[in-house]
């Protein structure tokens, strides 16, 4: 599913070269579940963001689903972004001022879904994941845990192949951080894709395959 | 989609309740000023459009300028019209207007009305202008004499009813005259450059120089066969003044041929102006009504659209201001899939719905406020004439353009967050454009100090000209008006006043030191021969021997009339300016000198027995012009000198021997500072215009400054914090903030002076009187500006800086 080959990734300080990743070389296939680990500075996020297409490496191959990514005009790689690809936060980021429904609502709206399509996927997406009775709460009114569920909740409502996390505990306690996990590897266990940052080493055994980096390298 | 926008949109503006306001508010009053002002523009537009034959009828207006004396009128004679129709077959038609001495008594029952919208008129007068009939023959009305159409609200007025054709009407001119009621018209339109209640038959017009052709007293209207025609007839005006106007000039004057007039630095010509051109574009002497100026026009509409700007520049600052915490939202939709084009339609939808609410809020302002505007602009306008069917639409458009304009620059910029940018930090989007930001305020600012730079010098201006020595006393005359209906009794109701305790003296005449009072402008020469280089157009006013001490005029040299001396009605009393123009030499030796005036075929010959300091009898745009007292008599109006604590009793007694020496007659007076003061009614509504544009942008600017500095302090909380961690005092923190913003005060006050200084002394040149722009009005005007904005700011900078750090630095 996803190919990296020879990713670099450096920023230009001062004239010198500082790199943020160093030549990986990375495949991961359909249905795996990862966690990407390593100390604050390693480059996890920019990998997970140029995973994401968020951001561009500075040198090397990305071949998703056999597209050579890079290759792609910008147009054409959001669409790629925007239909396969769902997104998770440390700090939510839900948009504070939609209700929980009108927040899982929102991805399906810019994918240009009638509004029956929508009403169905929306009340699917609150049954699975338990918050029907939340739907008309605002994000505020909802405690860490809950407002990460509907961040999740959120990326799978265009139902994507890939999950991406970006340490989607952080900001949780353990119990709530827990639930997360579990719920991961229970979409794992449905098929899903998901590939997530973490600090924690006991989030990441919910994982299948553990990536250590260091300074940008995979250990 | 669309329902989705709204929806964010309107939460947003509900959750930063602040923000909202503040740009409603000043969109609300920056669209209320434009509503008002285009609705005033528009007016001004209109005038004499509806008009059917408006592009085929044009006024003629005559140029004289002789040595000093220089007249511009837009009055003809009496023969230009009937001879232009004779002899160019581009003429279709012509009309005149009379107006003797501007006002008409009417009879009403028993009691004589004063009636000013009054005119005489030729019968051709309903071919060339169109107004709706109500009853009658327009075509016939004023055929025959002593006839007379009225307006609706004059036929109302004194018949209550306006079906009234073939009643009659008697006035009070060339002894009683009885008038035919023969047609009754709707109300003149009042954008109209003149508009009249009472149109009479030309013949009974009470002039007396009927056929001569240099003397212009008439207003006429030509109607061209064809609009294109205005050239053709301009180049045949020239041909009128060599025909006509040459050879009746030389039967008293010395002059051969018009070249050798011209050569002398002479100018007589005729030329023409559109009828829709009239109210904005013509300012001579004779005009109808006070016209409007189209330079005013101009510069109310740039003010009102500057005002909106302002406005607008609210919701631009304060929207990049608050870019920081929208950012996450612009990155969070991105992320979800929205295009940069879906982003921008948030942020346009936000300010579409502050527009909107904008205008809803600038209609309830422009209904409560209508009664002030029309004091200002001294229209009369309802609130039917601002909205209407025909006006809504453009309300709708502006709403739309506003929000558009206003909301154009925040979404285009705030689209352009990449998603990558939010996600990655929590603090790397700074709310950057600062310097864009900067010029926006101090743009603000400018336009809002040359405003009130300009409320300055109009308001100094007005201040010296009230207080300026004009030369005689204006203070506790009283002027008693229609003197002349007391006929015989004029001496008897004199003397009995002056018996009146708090009645010091009083004299009669018509020639006030007040620009709208008689004016008698006569050639006068120092030779027995008059030619074009030895006259001198003097000012020929006939007075009583009380004039000179009632108005407290100053004799430099020689004496004043004096009753008792015969000799005395063939002598003359000039001002300083007639001396030099006379080339006397000093004052001194004008005394007993001879100047002559040619009266039909008789020389007259004045002695020369005194010379009054100059005196400021016109405006004080004019400079004092030549003049010369004659004694005589000019029973127009009578003014009382008084000297009294209790003014209504004085009137009481006043008006009850005025009803005993003219029954019937209204007694009507005024003061003479009031009079004063009327010279100087347009100077006043500019100054109170002025007063108001200024005060509205400042208040608009302001609420955008308030704004800015609440986003300014609340995200440099942390820094404000850990500067107050190290030490620093509440006062050195207001500082700080503070500092920026005067700056940004300061570099508007070096741009705005500038072109205010230009500005300002352009107006000025219009004055011959008027003060100097001193250094001083710029120092106040940045001072008023800098401790407007300091305040505006520091109330956000104290609350800041008295913030606890630990509740600012805590939320990291």
């Amino acid at each position: 599913m996803i190919k990296l080959e020879h990713i670099f990734k450096w920023y230009n300080i001062g004239g010198t070269r500082s790199f943020v990743i160093k030549d990986i070389n990375l495949e991961i296939e359909q249905g795996d579940f990862i966690s990407i680990m390593g100390p604050s500075g390693s480059g996890k996020s920019t990998l997970l963001n140029i995973i994401g297409l968020l951001d561009e490496p500075s040198e090397g191959h990305y071949y998703f689903m056999g597209e050579d990514v890079l290759a792609l005009k910008p147009k054409k790689r959001i669409t790629l972004f925007q239909s396969h690809i769902g997104y998770v936060f440390q700090s939510y980021h839900l948009i504070d001022e939609l209700t929980v429904y009108e927040n899982i609502e929102t991805p399906l709206i810019y994918k240009n879904l009638s509004g029956k399509e929508r009403k169905a996927i929306v009340g699917d997406m609150l049954d699975r994941f338990g918050i029907v009775g939340k739907k008309d709460l605002f994000p505020a009114q909802l405690s860490g845990g809950q407002q990460q569920i509907v961040g999740i909740a959120r990326a799978l409502a265009a139902s994507p192949k890939l999950l991406l996390a970006d340490e989607p505990t952080g900001n949780l306690n353990s119990k709530q951080g827990e639930e997360i996990m579990a719920l991961f590897k229970q979409l794992n266990e449905e098929g899903m894709t998901i590939i997530q940052v973490t600090h924690s080493e006991k989030n990441a055994e919910y994982g299948k395959r553990v990536i250590n980096l260091l300074d940008g390298q995979v250990k | 989609m669309i329902k989705n926008y709204f929806k964010i949109a309107f939460r947003n503006l509900a959750k930063n309740r602040m923000f909202s306001l503040l740009n409603i508010v000043g969109l609300s009053f920056g669209l209320a000023g434009f509503m008002f002002i285009a609705t005033y523009v528009v007016d001004e537009l209109s005038y004499d459009r509806f008009q059917t034959n408006a592009d085929r009828i044009v006024r003629l207006n005559t140029h004289i300028h002789m040595g000093e004396s220089k007249l511009d009128m837009a009055r003809t004679s009496d023969m230009m019209g009937p001879i232009l129709r004779d002899e160019y077959t581009e003429v279709e038609d012509y009309t005149r207007l009379y107006i003797s001495s501007g006002a008409k008594l009417v009879k009403n029952g028993n009691r004589w009305i004063k009636e000013a919208r009054v005119a005489h008129t030729d019968s051709s007068f309903f071919r060339l202008f169109s107004y709706q009939r109500l009853h009658g023959n327009l075509h016939h009305a004023l055929a025959a004499p002593n006839t007379v159409v009225l307006s609706r609200s004059a036929a109302e007025r004194y018949f209550n009813t306006t079906d009234v054709v073939g009643r009659t009407l008697e006035t009070n001119d060339a002894g009683n005259t009885v008038y035919q009621i023969t047609a009754v018209i709707e109300d003149m339109p009042k954008n109209s450059h003149f508009n009249y209640d009472f149109l009479f038959a030309m013949e009974n017009a009470p002039y007396e120089n009927w056929g001569a052709l240099l003397s212009h007293n008439f207003t006429t209207y030509i109607l061209l066969r064809d609009p294109t025609d205005r050239t053709l007839l301009t180049s045949h005006l020239d041909e009128y003044v060599h025909k006509h106007c040459l050879p009746a000039a030389k039967q008293f004057m010395d002059i051969s041929s018009m070249e050798e007039f011209r050569t002398q630095g002479n100018v007589f010509y005729y030329d023409i102006t559109p009828i829709r051109d009239i109210h904005l574009h013509s300012n001579l002497m004779g005009e109808l009504q006070p016209n409007g100026n189209i330079q005013y026009v101009y510069i109310f509409s740039a003010i009102s659209l500057f005002i909106l700007l302002i406005a607008c520049v609210n919701f631009i600052n304060l929207a990049t201001a608050r870019s920081a915490s929208r950012a996450k939202d612009v990155g969070v939709h991105k992320l979800l899939g929205s295009s940069r084009s879906g982003v921008a339609g948030h942020f346009l939808t936000e300010s579409l719905l502050l527009s909107f609410g904008g205008i809803c809020l600038a209609i309830v302002i422009v209904i409560t406020a209508l009664p002030l505007f029309n004091d200002l602009s001294g229209k009369t306008f309802m609130i039917y004439d601002l909205i209407n069917r025909k006006s809504l639409p453009f309300i709708g458009l502006l709403t739309l353009f506003v929000g558009l304009i206003a909301g154009y620059y925040p979404a285009a910029y705030l689209s352009s967050f990449r998603p990558l940018q939010v996600i990655k930090s929590r603090s790397v989007i700074t709310s950057g454009k600062s310097f864009f930001r900067s010029s926006l305020v101090i743009f603000q600012f400018a336009i809002s100090i040359i405003l009130i730079v300009g409320t300055f010098i109009i308001t100094t201006q007005l201040q010296y000209i009230q207080h300026k020595k004009i030369g005689y006393e204006r203070d506790n005359i009283l002027l008693v008006s229609d003197y002349h209906v007391l006929g015989d009794q004029a001496r008897a109701f004199r003397d009995e006043v002056l018996n009146l305790s708090g009645i010091k003296m009083g004299t009669v005449s018509g020639y006030l030191p007040v620009s709208s009072s008689s004016r008698n402008d006569n050639p006068y020469s120092k030779e027995t021969v008059m030619s074009t280089r030895n006259s001198v157009s003097m000012q020929t006013w006939y007075v009583d021997d009380q004039y000179l001490p009632t108005f407290d005029l100053e004799l430099t040299v020689g004496r004043n009339f004096s009753s008792s001396r015969l000799a005395d009605s063939t002598s003359v009393i000039l001002n300083e300016t007639a001396v030099k123009h006379f080339e006397f030499g000093s004052e001194k030796e004008a005394i007993g000198k001879k100047i002559y005036f040619q009266l039909d075929k008789n020389m007259m010959a004045y002695d020369v027995i005194g010379v009054v300091k100059d005196f400021n009898f016109e405006s004080l745009r004019d400079p004092v012009t030549p003049l010369g007292f004659f004694l005589g008599n000019h029973p127009v109006e009578a003014a009382f000198k008084i000297e009294t604590a209790d003014i209504p009793t004085l009137l009481a007694r006043m008006e009850n021997s005025w009803n005993k020496f003219a029954p019937g007659y209204a007694f009507s007076y005024r003061f003479m500072d009031d009079a004063f003061d009327n010279m100087y009614r347009a100077e006043r509504r500019i100054s109170r215009l002025s007063l108001t544009f200024a005060a509205l942008a400042t208040g608009i600017a302001c609420l955008g400054l308030f704004g800015l500095a609440a986003f300014m302090a609340e995200q440099r909380s942390k820094e404000i914090g850990v500067r107050k961690v190290l030490g620093s005092s509440v006062v050195g923190i207001v500082v700080m903030l503070c500092r920026d913003f005067v700056k940004l005060v300061l570099i508007a006050l070096l741009i705005a002076a500038p072109i205010s200084w230009w500005g300002m002394n352009k107006w000025l040149e219009d004055f011959t009187y008027r003060i100097e722009i001193s250094w001083w009005i710029f120092v106040l005007t940045g001072l008023i500006a800098t401790v407007i904005a300091l305040f505006t700011v520091s109330t956000q900078a104290i609350r800041a800086a008295r913030t606890n750090p630990v509740d600012s630095l805590r939320n990291e």
